[in-house]
């Protein structure tokens, strides 16, 4: 299980980045952390002609909290799990990082590189739907900021083509009173989850649902918003009825794939408890539930 | 059939220098080659184990620059001017075992001895940072890591232990 | 000669391991640690077919590429090496199995190997790999064992005429007049999944021929280095003593490498053909698509129950599904067998009856792992009996003591002949840990509060010492076994013993020594165990089985009991005492009761070896090499889980474990405690966690470890572990063996856990891994069941 031949290039800035991906097109492969690329190329069912490493760019190592939270695509996972600003503007962000793979994986593992690598499976993705970020990618016309949502188009295929970077990725700050949860179920520890839900609840006062924000994974070929569940809490209070409710919408229409790990109607079934159990986690705290 | 075509010109070899264990080492590697034959093969650094290429049974875990890393998830080229410690480097200078090691032989913590290297780097990395970790936490830092003989008990009871000594030494240090 | 006997000194006390230090230091020399000068590396194309003839193999780009040095298909190697393999007690119930190193017709499962590539490093010898083209005719895939034995199943060996290996039926008892009469009769069908040994340290092969004096040296990663060396020797062609086995540290093994692999004879091949030594290092897809899968296993089960509970009678039908070849040398019947020879388990029934039938199917071949069939065999019973006490409403605990056999040694009635135990008192004694009646009921407040706790137990009786008596008792052939080992007291009073058996994590080096020390009066650490190398160490037919402790050192008993026999004799030459007079303790031996009369261990042997004053009517070499190949033994254990279901996302969590282990007399507890964690964590993978499914094309679905999930630290859950020591009094030591008991007895106690936990929704489990979206199913078919 080794990997086929290929040509290393490091780089030290996107410009040449980009340079490498424009001139060898779908034959390069960006390398960022590796921890999901690398697995692929040791059983070759990724053989890249060439590897731009885009390890050396340090500008793309950032954590900037202006406002909202910007993360440069080599922020490595350990390292935004690490990070104040993080905890303080993302939380949800923080508390999905914790699921994302082990110490060892996050130590090298980027944010830019889960992005890019658009596993359905996946946390991270799911959370930046639910946070409602934006990806930054960059080309040779220059940059464009695209919204997660539309970002991930299908598995392993994103909005990013083949001779652009992502480079950053913009979190906006979150509603003042506001709450989040996340909960997933996995076939054993931190693996890969079998399926999850992000979810952010921004909560009244009167402890009245504002609005609400549903992100699910492992239940399609990308992350997606549960928009109806969302419709439906709107102005609500947030009892166990409303949640209930919610939870029902947005499993309702799903059609999950099925894989080694669980049939698709599993997923739907257990997508309607996981969007209950964490919208019960961001109504509490969010003070709005019980 | 475009996957399999070869990629021109052969790649060409390069000189990987890096620190191990304190000692700079040098080898050879074209650029496909995995730190984890890197470090075995050129460096005959042979306590670094590979179980699954994949990333996922933490057997050839090393520390770069002090973090925990699977060396079969990076390219030795990679590594140009790293920091490295692998299990060799974990024995005091008189070969006298560190605590952490000690605790794995006290407790049981190995039976066959092949993830050995890979748990004692990892709870390496976690002692650093959290120093008096509680059960769950260690629980949680090592489940990258597999250990098929021993059912983990004696591996978490090492770690709990270990920890509890650091801390009582690192206490009495600070107290003289 | 009778010599006083002085309480243990090492024997049962936690002695720390004397092999940890090169471990924890990463010095340990694996497989692929062995660098040769000229080393070559190979790789294996592997068939990406369940099922496919094979046209033609180009290998003309493969061979002219990169660093490489020989490339061989079906029709370079021919016969050569071929295995053969069948039961040989068994000719009329068991056919022949025939494995070509190499296939020339056809592959017959998703990494059957098709070709084999030497190149300088094992990435060149991968992208050769790639350049050679196999022109394929896919056949249609037989993966469902019970579908491989119909009548119009595609035929897999076509000398065989058909996909049935095996058929054994065994019958003893009024079986028929039983179930006829009886007051209750249940029947249970179980599937018990498909997992893997999957040792951390995959498989491995170093092969070097040496002209100079004709030795073929072979590194590999094996339990059993002795029967390698005298496997591969007539595979070879080459007298045995020119053949040396090296099992170097092992990284684990658990029954996988308890057998001799296709690659395990071509690597040696190779280095003979090439004169170079060739490497093999078996990458992680290989290990989960072509190693040794084990125990799946269809398990239909009857029992007869008499109106007061008792079990009468049991009828049991296994279907073993072997995969595409026969292991060597176990066959596929190593789980059915099995199984069913412990059909009565530790029930006192009075009938019994068993079919076993191994079915040849298009996947991955399946072999022995800890436990074998005695594993899924256990689920099976157990589940039925956990079944049968909710049907008559009684505690399921309860109707197991009521029917469990007397502690008393006894002949089971598939005639193993059990040497006695705590059958009762273990299971009593888990009950009290777990203080059940309180358990009970918090179970029922917990329910009412919509969680769902489940308890399960899972009492067992444990084959151990498995050598001939005991295989015997497992229905496979068991004329001998030669087994032994060699105790040697070299001049400055050291120890070297040399064994055959081989330590891959069961702490020999420390357990064996133990014994020694004790029986030859010298201290601990003056004992050092060799082993691992055909060169120089005792014959043994290896280590599994739960053998080691009891034979290895029953052997180890006798060996040093004639070591004693000398030095006492030497002694009382020099004492001028008579040898009945006197005693071995604490490192001297002396006159009973006049200890100023006295010598130390090192000066008798001081004597042996150069002392002016040495007998000379007697043999004085202080060496012995004794085998002992033991009587049936069992141990027994009783394990119990307590889980909480989660049933909404049909997540199992196991809040405790509690484990009852009756092994006899104990070497080293922490070992003993080691290898029932370890067991254990590997049980509970079986049950809740590892599964390797395929497709309807026979295409394996987990052949990564992000698909086959062993537990992790997250998943094993907090375990007690009790003790009760009933000595066995026909081994030569008391030990019993335990290496397997918690891989076999966790699965049943998960399952029963999990389906007491369920009960409320009048779920029943039959099968395995339980894993969420398999127990999500289980409540939606109950649901649509109690609505219909």
């Amino acid at each position: 299980m080794k990997p086929a031949p290929f040509h290393h290039v490091e780089v030290a800035t996107v410009e040449e980045a980009l340079g490498q991906l424009r001139e060898h097109g779908a034959h390069a492969r960006v390398l960022a952390g590796g921890q999901s690329l690398v697995p692929l190329m040791n059983l070759r069912s990724v053989r890249p002609r060439v590897l731009v490493d885009i390890n050396p760019i340090s500008e793309l190592e950032r954590i900037d909290a202006d406002g909202s939270l910007e993360l440069g695509a080599m922020v490595r996972q350990a390292a935004a799990l690490r990070s104040a600003e993080v905890r303080s503007l993302a939380p949800l962000l923080a508390d999905v990082l914790r699921q994302v793979g082990y110490p060892a994986t996050r130590a090298r593992g980027t944010i830019g590189g889960s992005v890019a690598h658009a596993d359905p499976v996946a946390e991270l993705p799911a959370a930046l739907v639910a946070l409602e970020s934006e990806i930054a990618v960059q080309g040779s016309h220059g940059e464009r900021l695209v919204p997660a949502e539309s970002f991930f188009q299908a598995r392993f295929e994103t909005a990013a083509g083949d001779d652009e970077l992502v480079t950053r990725i913009r979190v906006p700050r979150l509603p003042r009173r506001c709450g989040w949860g996340f909960a997933e179920i996995a076939p054993r520890g931190h693996d890969f989850a079998i399926a999850g839900a992000a979810c952010l609840l921004e909560i009244d006062s009167d402890r009245v649902c504002r609005s609400a924000r549903i992100a699910l994974l492992g239940v399609a070929e990308r992350p997606v918003r549960a928009a109806d569940a969302e419709a439906s809490l709107q102005g609500r209070g947030l009892d166990g009825a409303a949640l209930s409710e919610a939870a029902r919408h947005a499993a309702g229409d799903l059609e999950p794939p099925s894989d080694v790990h669980a049939s698709g109607r599993y997923r739907r079934e257990v997508a309607e408890a996981l969007v209950r159990r964490a919208l019960a986690e961001a109504a509490r705290r969010g003070g709005g539930g019980s | 059939m475009s996957a399999r075509e070869p990629i021109g010109r052969e790649p060409e070899e390069v000189l990987v220098r890096l620190t191990v264990n304190g000692e700079e080492r040098r080898g050879i590697a074209e650029p496909r080659l995995l730190l984890s034959d890197f470090l075995r093969q050129e460096l005959r650094l042979t306590g670094v184990q590979v179980g699954c290429e994949q990333g996922v049974c933490g057997a050839c875990t090393v520390l770069l620059d002090g973090e925990p890393i699977r060396s079969c998830l990076m390219f030795a080229v990679q590594a140009r001017g790293a920091e490295l410690e692998t299990v060799e480097g974990l024995a005091g200078e008189d070969g006298a075992l560190d605590p952490l090691q000690r605790s794995f032989q006290e407790h049981h913590g190995l039976q066959c001895g092949f993830c050995t290297p890979g748990f004692l780097l990892t709870a390496r990395a976690l002692l650093e940072e959290t120093p008096d970790p509680s059960r769950e936490q260690i629980a949680e830092s090592l489940a990258g890591n597999v250990c098929r003989c021993t059912g983990y008990v004696g591996i978490l009871d090492a770690v709990a232990s270990a920890a509890a000594a650091l801390h009582d030494e690192g206490g009495s240090q600070g107290g003289t | 000669m009778t010599a006083t006997v002085t309480p243990p000194r090492y024997v049962g006390k936690r002695m720390l391991r004397v092999e940890d230090p090169s471990f924890l230091r990463g010095q340990a020399q694996f497989v692929d640690d062995v660098d040769l000068p000229g080393l070559l590396h190979a790789a294996f194309l592997r068939s990406p077919f369940a099922h496919a003839r094979i046209r033609s193999i180009d290998a003309g780009r493969a061979r002219e590429a990169r660093g490489v040095h020989a490339v061989l298909t079906g029709a370079d190697v021919g016969d050569a090496g071929m295995l053969v393999t069948t039961i040989a007690t068994r000719p009329d119930e068991v056919e022949t199995g025939v494995r070509r190193l190499l296939p020339t017709d056809k592959a017959r499962h998703v990494g059957d190997p098709v070709a084999v590539v030497v190149a300088r490093s094992r990435y060149l010898a991968e992208d050769a790999c790639d350049l050679i083209e196999v022109d394929w005719e896919p056949l249609p895939a037989v993966v469902d064992a019970e579908e491989a034995l119909a009548e119009d199943a595609p035929v897999i060996h076509e000398e065989l005429g058909g996909n049935r290996f095996a058929h054994i039926e065994f019958e003893r008892g009024d079986v028929e007049g039983l179930f006829d009469s009886a007051a209750h009769l249940f029947a249970k069908r179980f599937h018990f999944g498909r997992t893997f040994a999957a040792p951390l340290e995959t498989r491995g092969v170093v092969g070097q021929y040496e002209q100079g004096p004709g030795e073929l040296i072979v590194w590999t990663s094996t339990q059993f280095p002795h029967l390698v060396r005298t496997s591969l020797a007539p595979l070879l062609e080459l007298p045995e003593n020119r053949v040396r086995v090296i099992a170097p540290a092992v990284g684990g093994g658990f029954g996988l490498k308890v057998q001799i692999f296709v690659e395990e004879v071509l690597i040696p091949l190779l280095a003979l053909r090439l004169g170079r030594p060739v490497k093999w290092i078996e990458d992680r897809r290989e290990a989960l698509v072509a190693s040794g899968h084990a125990k799946e296993l269809i398990c239909d089960l009857e029992a007869a129950v008499g109106d007061d509970g008792r079990f009468l009678a049991f009828r049991g039908r296994y279907v073993g599904d072997a995969g595409a070849y026969q292991a060597h040398p176990w066959t596929g019947l190593i789980d059915p067998l099995c199984a069913a020879s412990f059909l009565p388990g530790q029930y006192g029934i009075e009938a019994v009856r068993y079919e076993a039938d191994v079915a040849i199917t298009n996947k991955c071949p399946s072999t022995a792992y800890r436990g074998v069939g005695w594993t899924p065999g256990q689920a099976a019973r157990e589940a039925m009996i956990d079944d049968i006490a909710r049907a008559l409403g009684r505690d399921p605990l309860e109707l197991r003591i009521q029917n469990t056999i007397s502690e008393e040694p006894g002949e089971s009635l598939t005639g193993c002949r059990y040497d006695g135990g705590s059958y009762v008192r273990a299971q009593e004694k888990a009950a009290e840990m777990l203080d059940y009646a309180r358990l009970r009921e918090r179970q029922r407040r917990l329910r009412d509060e919509g969680r769902y706790l489940g308890i399960g137990f899972s009492p067992f009786v444990e084959q151990g010492g498995w050598a001939a008596a005991v295989a015997r008792a497992n229905g496979f052939p068991g004329y001998a076994y030669m087994d032994s080992v060699n105790v040697t007291v070299e001049p400055d009073a050291s120890v070297t013993v040399t064994s055959g058996f081989h330590s891959h994590g069961q702490g020999h080096h420390t357990a064996l020594a133990q014994v020694v020390a004790d029986r030859l009066g010298v201290p601990f650490d003056a004992v050092r165990i060799v082993q691992g190398d055909t060169a120089g160490t005792a014959y043994s037919t290896g280590t599994y089985g739960s053998r080691t402790a009891v034979v290895a050192g029953g052997a180890l008993v006798h060996a040093t009991g004639d070591i004693r026999d000398k030095l006492l004799r030497i002694a009382a030459h020099t004492l001028e005492a008579n040898p009945d007079d006197l005693e071995l303790a604490d490192g001297r031996i002396s006159v009973r009761g006049d200890p100023t009369h006295s010598l130390s261990i090192a000066e008798v042997v001081a004597t042996a070896y150069s002392g002016a004053g040495r007998p000379t009517d007697i043999e004085v070499s202080l060496t012995s090499t004794r085998s002992y190949d033991p009587p049936e033994t069992y141990s027994n254990a009783c394990i119990a889980a307590v889980v909480e279901v989660d049933v909404e996302t049909g997540a199992v969590e196991i809040e405790r474990m509690v484990v009852v282990e009756d092994c006899g007399t104990i070497l080293n507890p922490m070992i003993v405690d080691g290898q029932i964690a370890g067991a254990l964590a590997q049980g509970v993978g079986a049950a809740l966690y590892e599964a390797l499914p395929y497709d309807e094309e026979g295409q394996p679905l987990a052949p990564t470890l992000r698909e086959f999930t062993y537990p992790s630290t997250l998943d094993v859950p907090p375990l007690d572990i009790a003790h009760i020591e009933t000595p066995s009094p026909v081994t030569a030591n008391g030990a019993k063996g335990m290496g397997e008991g918690g891989t076999i007895g966790a699965p049943a106690a998960c399952v029963n856990a999990v389906a007491d936990a369920l009960s409320p929704f009048g779920v029943s489990v039959d099968f395995t891994p339980l894993r969420p979206a398999a127990i999500l199913s289980l409540l939606r078919e109950a649901r649509e069941r109690s609505r219909a």
